[in-house]
């Protein structure tokens, strides 16, 4: 009796590893045997609590957002232009008004960049402009913002704020409780949610979601301004983490949050794929970024390898296509 | 008998109802009353406005005018949503299935149970889904996804979807299209059920034995007007065909091919094709045919009996692994579907929507895609010639369209199957593969699909087709290749005598076989 019991389970096990989902977690396991062996360094406290406690959380939160925004169907590439402003305007009111309470800020943060993402969405469903092409312009509009606002990095965010970034609660890093929280809601809407079931559904089909009455437009649009209000989050964090904020912060951030969204199996067809996943997507890239300047990898090869592995990464994927 | 007279009362009034498109006028003041607890027929070419009329009803287009009473009170959707609340369901003709969503899922996609704040019951879902399903005596795992279900099956989802809405207008567009007679037999027990309980169903089929056995009045559209609208009882397909296509079907079926020049290899016509022992896996084995010019060769078959599989291997869509396949008595090796099209073969596939027809384009970029290399010159499209070309592609073919320019999705389905064989004819193939002609395609487009059929074969060019159709099969084939399991069990040569559906069917299913009086054209082997 127990023999089969054993090797169906291993049966859907390999099964499980070998779908997208299961498979990108194979993949960051590799990577981390690789690192290890690759440097010494890797497997070093200091070393494992940056790549898997502290880097991960501000990708991590953003690349939720995208991965919002992807499933429906959609794309945003306006995020990194997004954190850099938003780092930028935290900054500034510091810098203007020292007093203001860190909570006000935070509050703000994520307002604006629910804001943001409201802007992405109505480009999207009110003037009906391709994702690609409407998120590609706010981007720039946004970097443009930022370079207008502070043409240079700001620093001076105060100790009090920081708390986001470096305080404890109870022992446990308060990142890693509110980035843990955050990813359990957005699960929650996700899976158990008649939202997060829409959102699938949008990005499924279309169509068929609209004939079936599913306010398609509506749905569209929430995405987006969900994506929005986890970039300010992400901003939030990061702007605590950086002590400050600046033009540059979220640069590269449209890539690597697409990226750790497709590496996790998030169809870029939209409506397939979910969040651990796009979790471990995080971890991958932070582990491939350590590893790289652990091993003393050139920065601009550094960038030209990330291609190399996106390519990679995204055709294991890419089979079905005609 | 159980007639929904007279008592009943009119659950639905439309009346004046108007639809434009670019280009053509879908509905054109139409008036229909439908009354509580009928089962009402709508009957019309592809074309017609039957699809139009039913998703104005259903929400998903508004009606430029007339108006819509429902249970007397006007209404107008905005939304499929708002019919959906008003007690109008559509099953609609395409699938409106997300295909990697569960059943459950699917049934109640937009009406989840929910708990609070869009807290997802799940169970509950799946609870009211398996009593659904056993309401109608259907065993299926709610669990499944629908990309991993049988075509049927999905038709199963789509009629429980429907039906998971207290429904009191249910619109059915081409039901039957995917079922096999023991299931529609199904569909039936459940369309009277519904009656029974008050429901009104408007059944819309190009299969009018469907019609005369389940419905009580009979509506018959044509270019977008309404003809008439008849009780079943007294009415009779005479009566009915010319109002549908305004003209009586005979001559339906073209002549055959002269036989004399076609029997024997030598002496008689050339062989343009000849397949030896071709073999795939266990799902094809030793199929051996000629094709000669100038025939009709049709291949019949259930479904999985290897029909379609051969027609792929020959196009090299799929890899054979064994045989030889010789083109006007050469040896060739057909490799992928672009050595069968240089080796001159044309394929008309069973799937328009997705493998044929490019929607969102024009009829003249339709018409000329697969022989672009024709226009150019110093690497620019020769435009004027393309249009000229298209032009006279729509004039030879009858092709209905407002113009060369109009997107080929607006067009009905009989007109985009002619849109895609004259893509073929202007390459001028020596090999058609004709898949399923004439599936989804209305009684006089059909007619016209097989003259067009017939004058290419007249020429001295080829054609296999493949079809589920066995009036279609006897009415058109020269030969007639049967096949059951992978392999060719018999061909029957029709000059000698037209073949029967009794004679096909029992070698396609393997013994002898008779079909129960009545039971019309949709006999057997349907997919």
């Amino acid at each position: 009796m127990k023999a089969p019991s054993r090797t169906l389970g291993l049966k859907t096990l390999g099964k499980r590893l070998s779908s997208p989902e299961g498979l990108v977690w194979v993949i960051l396991g590799l990577l981390v045997v690789f690192a290890m062996i690759a440097s010494p360094l890797f497997l070093s406290a200091r070393n494992l609590r940056n790549v898997f406690l502290v880097q991960p959380i501000g990708l991590g939160l953003a690349s939720l957002g995208q991965a919002f925004v992807v499933i429906s169907g959609g794309i945003d590439l306006s995020v990194g232009a997004v954190m850099s402003l938003l780092t930028s305007l935290a900054a500034g009111i510091y810098k203007a008004n020292p007093g203001v309470p860190p909570v006000l800020i935070a509050l703000m943060l994520v307002a604006l960049g629910a804001g943001a993402g409201a802007v992405n969405g109505l480009i999207v469903v009110k003037l009906r402009i391709p994702p690609f092409m409407g998120t590609l312009a706010t981007m720039s509009l946004f970097q443009g913002a930022v370079l207008f606002y502070a043409p240079r990095t700001i620093g001076g965010i105060p100790r009090s704020y920081r708390f986001i970034s470096d305080g404890t609660v109870a022992g446990v890093p308060f990142s890693i409780i509110l980035f843990v929280a955050i990813i359990a809601v957005c699960y929650y809407l996700l899976r158990k949610n008649r939202l997060g079931r829409h959102i699938y559904a949008v990005g499924s089909d279309p169509y068929v979601s609209q004939i079936s009455g599913i306010p398609v437009q509506r749905v569209r649009f929430l995405a987006y301004l969900i994506c929005g209000m986890l970039v300010g989050v992400a901003s939030m964090y990061m702007a605590a983490r950086m002590g400050g904020g600046g033009p540059k912060v979220g640069v590269g951030y449209e890539l690597d949050t697409i990226t750790a969204v497709v590496i996790g199996g998030v169809s870029l067809a939209g409506g397939a794929g979910n969040l651990l996943g796009t979790f471990a997507g995080v971890l991958i890239i932070g582990v491939f970024y350590n590893l790289m300047n652990l091993l003393d990898v050139n920065a601009y090869m550094q960038i030209i390898l990330k291609g190399a592995v996106l390519i990679i990464a995204v055709s294991f994927y890419a089979r079905k296509r005609v | 008998m159980d007639r929904a007279e007279p008592t009943a009362e009119p659950v639905l009034e439309l009346t004046g109802i108007t639809k434009e498109f670019p280009g053509v006028r879908a509905l054109d003041n139409v008036d229909l009353e439908l009354l509580k607890g009928e089962v009402h027929g709508l009957v019309g070419e592809n074309g017609a406005g039957k699809s139009t009329l039913m998703k104005i009803l259903s929400g998903v287009y508004q009606p430029d005018s007339g108006e819509i009473l429902l249970k007397g009170e006007p209404v107008c959707f905005r939304n499929p949503h708002e019919a959906q609340d008003a007690g109008i369901s559509i099953i609609f003709q395409e699938f409106s299935l997300i295909r990697n969503f569960d059943v459950t899922d699917n049934v109640f996609l937009n009406r989840e149970p929910t708990r609070f704040l869009g807290h997802l019951d799940k169970r509950a879902a799946r609870a009211r889904t398996r009593e659904l399903l056993q309401e109608l005596g259907i065993e299926l795992d709610v669990d499944t996804k629908i990309e991993e279900l049988s075509v049927v099956q999905q038709q199963v989802v789509e009629i429980v979807k429907a039906l998971s809405v207290t429904a009191s207008v249910l619109i059915m567009d081409e039901p039957s299209a995917a079922l096999t007679d023991r299931e529609l037999g199904k569909l039936f027990e459940i369309i009277r059920s519904l009656k029974a309980r008050g429901v009104t169903v408007i059944y819309i089929s190009h299969m009018l034995d469907e019609i005369f056995e389940i419905a009580d009045r009979v509506t018959v559209l044509k270019d977008g007007k309404v003809m008439g609208t008849r009780p079943r009882e007294g009415l009779t397909k005479d009566e009915l065909i010319p109002m549908m296509v305004g003209r009586k079907i005979e001559d339906y079926f073209p002549e055959l091919a002269p036989a004399p020049e076609l029997t024997g290899a030598e002496g008689g016509r050339p062989v343009l094709l000849e397949v030896r022992n071709l073999s795939k896996g266990d799902r094809l084995k030793d199929v051996s045919l000629s094709l000669y010019a100038g025939e009709i060769l049709g291949v019949a078959g259930m479904v999985g009996s290897g029909r379609n599989l051969l027609a792929r291997c020959i196009l090299g869509i799929e890899r054979h692994d064994g045989g030889e396949i010789h083109l006007q008595g050469r040896a060739r090796e057909i490799r992928s579907i672009y050595d069968a099209i240089a080796s001159g073969f044309g394929y008309i596939t069973d799937d328009r929507k997705n493998l044929g027809i490019l929607g969102p384009m024009s009829v003249k970029e339709n018409v000329t895609i697969a022989n672009l290399m024709r226009y150019l010159r110093f690497g620019f499209l020769r435009r004027r010639q393309e249009a000229e070309d298209t032009r006279a592609q729509v004039d030879l073919l009858n092709i209905r369209t407002p113009g060369i320019t109009q997107e080929v999705e607006n067009l009905s389905g009989g007109n985009q199957q002619k849109v895609l064989i004259s893509r073929w004819l202007l390459r001028e193939p020596e090999i058609f593969v004709f898949s399923e002609p004439t599936r989804g395609i209305d009684v006089g487009a059909k007619a016209e699909i097989y003259r067009i059929m017939r004058e290419v074969v007249s020429t001295g060019k080829s054609i296999i087709m493949i079809s589920s159709e066995l009036p279609e099969i006897i009415g058109m084939s020269d030969r007639i290749l049967v096949m059951r399991s992978g392999r060719i069990e018999g061909t029957i040569d029709q000059h000698e005598a037209r073949a029967t559906e009794e004679q096909i069917l029992s070698l396609a299913v393997g013994h002898t076989f008779s079909l129960h009086a009545g039971s019309g054209p949709k006999g057997g082997g349907n997919s």
